[in-house]
């Protein structure tokens, strides 16, 4: 086994197994560390498919910002265990499971059935250091995105300020 | 141009990395259908979201194409502005009903 293969063993258990575990543990707090844990297994494995820009702004916008703010909200309102009422829907979990399952059964068959890309592609193009990725993100990012670019800074703007209205107190 | 690093030839099949979110995914569906907690089912979505973005990175890997990247990167921006505004509807929710389970909010059903 080669140290890539141990790398993408080791990260990709951590994110499946903690995954698992959030859908499992019944405490919503539990159930958001899990996924901090699954998040930095995918930062790994981005880091593995040559992309640390994207697995630094994972960690840092998911697990340092995105589940910060899932936190408050589960101990603002105080949430700590999901109401354990006895099975009150018995039939819809059943449909979910079989849902689950089919839904699960035909994309992972659909997904390992794709061609395979042409990987070779790789070797023909110029060969850029992985320190030199930033710049060439950052140069499309003002160039063929521009647009969307500030169109995100717009719709950041407006979410930020819908959460400030949603969330505030009403004033009678 | 826009051609990523020439870091090599994976040392992990493709195929893995596309298993792996694909298996987040189904995970992330399991929880959005069974869980019965709002805040627990928008958990489960990121979780999709991210599986999504693991797949998105593989397939830039593959081409060596940066465009890739960048979906991926607005993919995060748009997660952190829906995270914003599906947390306050969730909090505005408790305000009015007490609870954020799924179950007992049945207005708009009938």
């Amino acid at each position: 086994m080669s140290a890539a293969a141990v790398v993408f063993a080791f990260a990709s258990g951590l994110a499946i197994v903690f995954a698992l575990l959030m859908v499992l543990l019944k405490t919503p707090v539990k159930s958001v560390l899990a996924l901090v844990v699954t998040f930095f297994g995918l930062a790994i494995l981005s880091v593995q498919l040559a992309a640390p820009f994207i697995a630094a702004i994972q960690i840092i916008v998911y697990a340092g910002a995105i589940l910060v703010l899932f936190l408050f909200v589960i101990m603002l309102l105080n949430l700590n265990e999901e109401a354990r009422e006895k099975d009150a829907r018995p039939v819809q979990k059943a449909l979910g499971l079989v849902t689950v399952v089919a839904l699960g059964g035909v994309l992972l068959g659909a997904t390992l059935r794709a061609p395979e890309a042409p990987v070779t592609r790789l070797a023909s193009g110029p060969r850029v250091p992985v320190a030199d990725e930033i710049p060439v993100l950052g140069r499309l990012l003002f160039s063929d995105y521009l647009f969307a670019f500030e169109a995100m800074s717009v719709l950041l703007l407006v979410a930020a300020v819908g959460a400030l209205i949603l969330s505030k107190r009403r004033m009678d | 141009m826009n051609v990523l690093s020439g870091v090599a030839p994976m040392g992990v099949p493709p195929a893995a990395y596309l298993f792996v979110g694909t298996v987040l995914f189904a995970i992330g569906i399991a929880g959005a259908l069974l869980k019965r907690n709002a805040l627990s089912i928008f958990l489960s979505i990121e979780l999709m979201m991210n599986a999504v973005n693991l797949l998105i990175l593989t397939y830039a890997r593959m081409r060596g194409d940066a465009a890739g990247q960048m979906i991926v990167f607005f993919v995060i921006a748009i997660a952190a502005a829906e995270a914003a505004v599906g947390l306050a509807v969730f909090v505005a929710l408790f305000r009015a009903r007490e609870t954020v389970e799924v179950d007992k909010v049945n207005l708009l059903k009938w």
